[in-house]
Formats: structure tokens, sequence, C-alpha cells
């Protein structure tokens, strides 16, 4: 499940921008090279656990699954994300967000 | 020293410099007023998807990586027509006061509005009917996008022997290197060493006999030239296997091998380019060729250099793509709002320097030599970027090599943002065409890259390369509206994002309305007058007759929805200004 911070090359902001010339050489070379990349794979990751989390706890958004074992076998597991999946998934999306 | 590219490209790091350091740091205080203490969206709705705070190095790399594609290379060539010293100005002046303004303002408006993209902002300000104006218009845009980059790239592979081989090598070193990071989950680093050495094999496969003598015969350039079609064809299913397949098999693991080749040659050119002092390389080109370029005047085929010149260089000095860009991802990831300046200004600043560089490569080959090359002067940039780089480059690579490697990069920058466009028109289509057969996955690509290779194959490339820079330059002039409006919402001064938005709005509407009225004499002309070139000219002039007609319904559609979107944001803005269209306030006790 994701975190909540972004993906690991990303060097979040904060006092990671203050590093040394050879830091942010290496950030724009991740910016350029990867960081397109791994946002996307992501994003195809997400697409995959919205389907997963609709079969299996649906419920919570009002969609009527019923919740079989296997999903109150996860919900422990499937707590910590709940917030942030419902967060996206009612998160207005428009053609022009999936340009990148 | 004066009489060398290496003088102006100085000149222009300086002009840009005041435009980064004085001019963007005044805006920045007097207009938009970062705070880094405001929350962004980055940190607002992080979920490390799509919202997520991210350096501003990274993000630098990634916006400019983003907007940097074959807009700066060729546009400064079709510019060339009028003089270098025109293409110049514009360059410099057309990004100092209006093209970073645009980029920057993107990222500003879309975090200032929840981290929005332009679609939903669009609809707040003008209502459904301008989001719909705005997706008919973005839906013909990319149809024009691609007809330009698919007949490009075809004229690029016939052009360059090799330099298909070559593509074909980087697109197969980004396949294998994907299955290696994704499926074998292989360390990055060691990856991108096998991918260095397979792409090195490419060029080196291209630049050999073998490489070379892969080309086509089917006819002479320019009397019956079949060949660019089978290019174009071939072009297409690439295009369309990339398209279907998903992203990390294909269109990822290319894009991030092709990085590499594609940066090295512009930083390679601009080394060349400072160097010329040195290495002895002078101006070749005429600084003036007078307002209606070479022609003389418009009945004579001439083009006006206004509105023409501002469209024909597009992304170097402004384009509508970038607001796009900004607004769907940069936005969502921006750690601090200081950050939106290094990061919108400094990747537009450095889009008009890779601009630069490509002018100076038109500039150093003389109007003879160009005209030497006939048919191939759109791969002018490959021939100039060899003289200027042989000095450096020839110390290891012959000059055949260096052309192959050149011709391939120009490719390669075409291909890679036309398979993110080709997906995209994919998105667009569900969005117009609903449940419709038009919206189903493999037939919208195919109608996706169909419409676009029969314009591609009317030979006219420069024709359609203005409807492309209008379309384009039009979007940009649209988003600098959007963010007037927004800074009327909120009483901060407008001035000087309105007047680049009336000047871009009025001067493409323009741009647009003389190719449509050149594509109308074309089609009233008849077999005499039309724009297609050969074979469809000479073997069936009712289908050249009926591809002009086509363009004329293209440039009408672009016209008018341009100018119903132009009058939609007009409005808005004249509302903003009442104060009619205020932000939404929360309730008392809230």
């Amino acid at each position: 499940m994701f975190g909540r911070k972004g993906p690991a090359g990303a060097d979040t902001g904060g006092p990671q921008q203050k590093g040394g010339f050879l830091t942010k050489l290496r950030g724009v070379l991740y910016g350029m090279a990867s960081h397109g990349n791994v946002t996307a794979a992501l994003r195809t990751r997400m697409h995959l656990e919205h389907l997963f989390m609709f079969i299996t706890l649906g419920d919570m958004l009002g969609i009527p699954v019923l919740p079989p074992y296997y999903s109150l076998r996860i919900l422990p597991y499937a707590v910590p994300n709940i917030e942030s999946w419902k967060q996206r998934v009612f998160r207005e999306r428009d053609f022009t967000d999936a340009i990148y | 020293m004066l009489n060398s590219p290496a003088m102006f490209v100085v000149l222009a790091l300086i002009a840009y410099g005041i435009a980064y350091f004085v001019y963007g740091r005044w805006y920045d205080r007097t207009v938009w007023q970062p705070d880094a203490n405001r929350t962004t969206p980055a940190h607002m709705y992080t979920d490390g998807v799509e919202y997520f705070p991210v350096s501003r190095y990274v993000l630098w790399g990634y916006q400019y990586k983003s907007v940097a594609a074959l807009g700066p290379i060729l546009g400064p060539f079709v510019a060339l027509q009028f003089g270098w010293v025109p293409a110049l100005l514009w360059i410099i002046f057309g990004n100092f006061f209006i093209g970073w303004l645009q980029d920057y303002g993107s990222i500003m408006l879309s975090v200032r509005n929840q981290g929005r993209s332009f679609g939903p902002i669009t609809y707040e300000f003008t209502g459904a009917a301008g989001r719909s104006t705005l997706l008919g218009f973005i839906l013909f845009y990319l149809l024009i996008i691609s007809a330009t980059f698919i007949q490009l790239i075809a004229v690029f592979w016939n052009t360059f022997a090799g330099s298909f081989v070559a593509t074909v090598g980087i697109i197969l070193t980004g396949v294998i290197c994907g299955q290696l990071l994704y499926k074998r989950r292989m360390n990055v680093g060691a990856v991108t060493l096998l991918a260095f050495v397979l792409m090195i094999l490419s060029f080196w496969l291209g630049s050999t006999e073998v490489g070379r003598a892969v080309r086509l015969n089917l006819g002479a350039q320019g009397a019956l030239n079949f060949n660019v079609w089978v290019w174009a064809a071939l072009c297409c299913a690439i295009l369309y296997v990339a398209s279907i397949l998903p992203l990390p098999t294909f269109i990822q693991p290319f894009n991030y091998v092709s990085f590499f080749p594609a940066m090295f040659a512009v930083l390679v050119i601009l080394l060349g380019a400072l160097i010329t002092p040195i290495t002895g390389v002078t101006l070749a080109q005429p600084g003036w060729k007078g307002f209606w370029g070479p022609a003389g005047s418009f009945a004579a085929g001439g083009n006006p250099m206004w509105p023409v010149l501002f469209t024909a260089i597009a992304c170097g000095a402004i384009s509508g793509w970038h607001s796009l860009v900004s607004s769907s991802s940069t936005a969502k990831q921006l750690d601090v709002e200081p950050d939106a300046h290094p990061v919108g200004a400094g990747a537009m600043l450095g889009e008009g320097l890779l601009a630069l560089v490509s002018l100076a490569s038109y500039m150093v080959l003389s109007p003879e030599r160009i005209a030497e090359l006939g048919g191939a002067s759109v791969g002018a940039w490959v021939y100039g970027a060899t003289l200027l780089t042989e000095p450096i480059l020839g110390l290891f690579m012959s000059d055949a090599a260096i052309q192959v490697f050149y011709g391939t990069v120009l490719v390669i920058y075409a291909i890679t943002v036309q398979a993110l466009v080709t997906r995209f028109w994919r998105l667009v289509s569900v969005e117009v065409f609903g449940e419709g057969i038009l919206a189903q996955k493999h037939v919208s690509t195919f109608v996706g890259l169909l419409l676009p290779w029969i314009m591609a194959v009317s030979g006219s490339w420069n024709n359609i390369w203005l409807f492309f820079g209008g379309s384009n330059q039009l979007l940009a002039g649209l988003a600098l509206m959007l963010i007037t409006i927004h800074l009327a919402r909120v009483k901060a001064p407008t001035r000087y994002t309105l007047l680049p938005a009336l000047f871009m709005i009025v001067t493409t509407l323009a741009a647009i309305a003389v190719q449509t009225i050149r594509f109308l004499q074309a089609a009233l002309g008849g077999p005499a007058k039309t724009l297609t070139q050969d074979p469809l000219k000479t073997m069936a002039p009712t289908v050249a007759n009926l591809i002009d007609w086509a363009s004329v319904l293209i440039g009408v559609a672009l016209f008018v929805l341009g100018l119903r979107m132009a009058v939609l944001t007009l409005q808005a803005y004249s509302r903003a200004k009442a104060g009619m269209l205020a932000q939404p306030q929360a309730a008392p006790g809230d």
C-alpha cells in the first residue's frame, strides 16, 4: 500500500533541498530521466489498488459490496490506507490531469 | 567574435538572466507574492502518488524534460524565412515578456486552486461551455501535433540514412531495459549502463554501411515520393504499439533511455556554439529577408512576418503545451510556493536556450547550402549542428556518424512526445465520444493515427506546422487569460498577463486565418494551386484537392473554437474585474 511521502528518489522538499552541488545535480538528472516514469508507475499501481479496495471494501464508499470473509481478514492491514484511498477516489479528475 | 553564434548566445544568456533575476523577482513580489508558509496542494492532499512534495531540482528537471521537444528545434528554421534577426528577437523578448510568465503563472494558478488542472479551472471560470470548447479545441490540436510530428519523423528517416536503424535500436534498448527493470527488478544503475552500451551500438550500427543501406527507394525526393508514405506508416505502427502497450513496457523505458542522447546533443551544440570564436564557424545567413520573406508578397506565396513569425517559433518563446504540463502534474508536487519561480520560469528560459542553439545551427549554414539540401532542408539542423560540433565530436566520430546521431536525436525528440500525444488522444476520445465505438481503445488509436497520416502524406509539412504553431500558441494565450482571470478575482495586478494574452490570442487567430486562407486558395484553385505535394498532386489530384479542403475545415474549426474560447475567457475576465467571479468564501462560523 502507498505511503504518504512519495517515491524514494523524488527527494522530497524541505531540508534536503539544501544539499551540495552533486545532490542538486543528481536531483535534476533524476527529474529529467526518471521522475515522470516513477510517478506513472505509481499511478498504475494506484489504479490497481483502487480495484482491489473497491472489490473488498467498496461498502465504505457506499458501494453495495457485501463484506466477505476475506475483507474482514485484510481490514487490519487496510485501515492505515483507507483515509488516503477515499481521498484519492473522491478527488475530482479531468482529462487534462492525464497528460503526464 | 561579432560574426559568430557565440555572440548572440551570450547576449541571450544575459537577457534571460535579467528576465529571471530582475524582472522575474520584481513580478513575483508585485503580482503573485509567493508565501513559503502557505500550504501547497502537495502537502494539503499528500497521497504519495499524484500529490507529494518534490525537491525543486527534481521538479525543474522534470518540467524541462516534459516541455522540451521538437518545437524549439524546428521552429527557428521556419522563422528563418524572415531572416535570423526577427527570429532571435522573438526568442529573446517573447520568452522575456510572455513565455516564462505563462509557465510560472500556470503552476501558481493551479497551486492557488487546490492543484486542479486546466479542465476544472476552465469549467469554474467559464462554465460548461468553456470546458466543452476547450475539449474540442484540444482534440484538433492533438490531431495537428500528430500530423506534424509523424510527417517530420518520416522525413528524417528518409533523409538521414541510418537513423531508422538507430531509432529501432534505441526502441529495442528501451524495451529490454523496461523488462530488466520491472520484470527482473535489476539495479537501475546497471540497467542504465547496459542501455548506454546498447545505444552506442545502435548509433554505430546506424552509421555503418549496413545500417545506412536500410533505406527506401520508392521514388525520388519531391517527384513521386512514396518513401515518406511508407516511413510515416511505419512510424504510425510503432506509435500504435506504444500507445496500446502498458506504459512500463514501452513508453516509459524508451523515454528513459532516449533522454541521454537527447540531452547530450543539446549540451554539445551549446558548447559548440560557445566555442565558435575558437573553431572559426561564422554566421552565414542574412539577418533580414523582408516582411514577406523571400517570396516578396502574399500573392507570390510569401507569409507575413506578423503573425506567422510568432507562431512559427512555438516552444522556444511560448507554448500552450507547457501550461497543460504545468497544471497537470508539476503544480501537484510543488513543495513551497517560492519554488514555482525556479521550476516554471527556469525551465522555460532553459527551453529558450534550446531554441537559441537550434537557431545557431541554422545560422551557420548559408542559404545556398540550405538550397542545395532541397527537400531535405527540414533536416538543416543536423547539418548545422554537425558543423558546430565537428571540432568536438569529430575527435572520435566521422561526419557521417555525427549526422546519423543528430538525425536520430531529432526523431527521438519527436517520437517520445508523439507517443504520449497518441495516448492522450485516446483519453480525450473517451471524453468526447463517451461509450461510442470511437472511444474504444484500438479504434480511437487507429483513427488518431490514420487522420494524421493522411495529413502527413500530403507533404505540406510547413503549412501544417503553422497550424500546429497557431493552435499551440493560441492555447498559451488562453492559459494566460485563465491566469489573468484568477489574478482579477484576487485583485492582483493583471496587466502583465492580460496584454501578452491579448497579443497572443489576436496574433494566433490571425495566423490560423492566414493559413486557412492559404489552404482555401489552394482548394479553390484545383490541382494547379494545391498545397498537397507529389505523388498525390500528380497521380490523384482529386484526393489532393480533398486534402486541401480537409485542411480548410480543420483551420476553420481551430479558428471558431479558439475564438469562442477567447470570447468566453474575456467575458469571465470582465465578470472577475466587476467582482462577480469572486473566490468562494467560507460560511460564517465555519
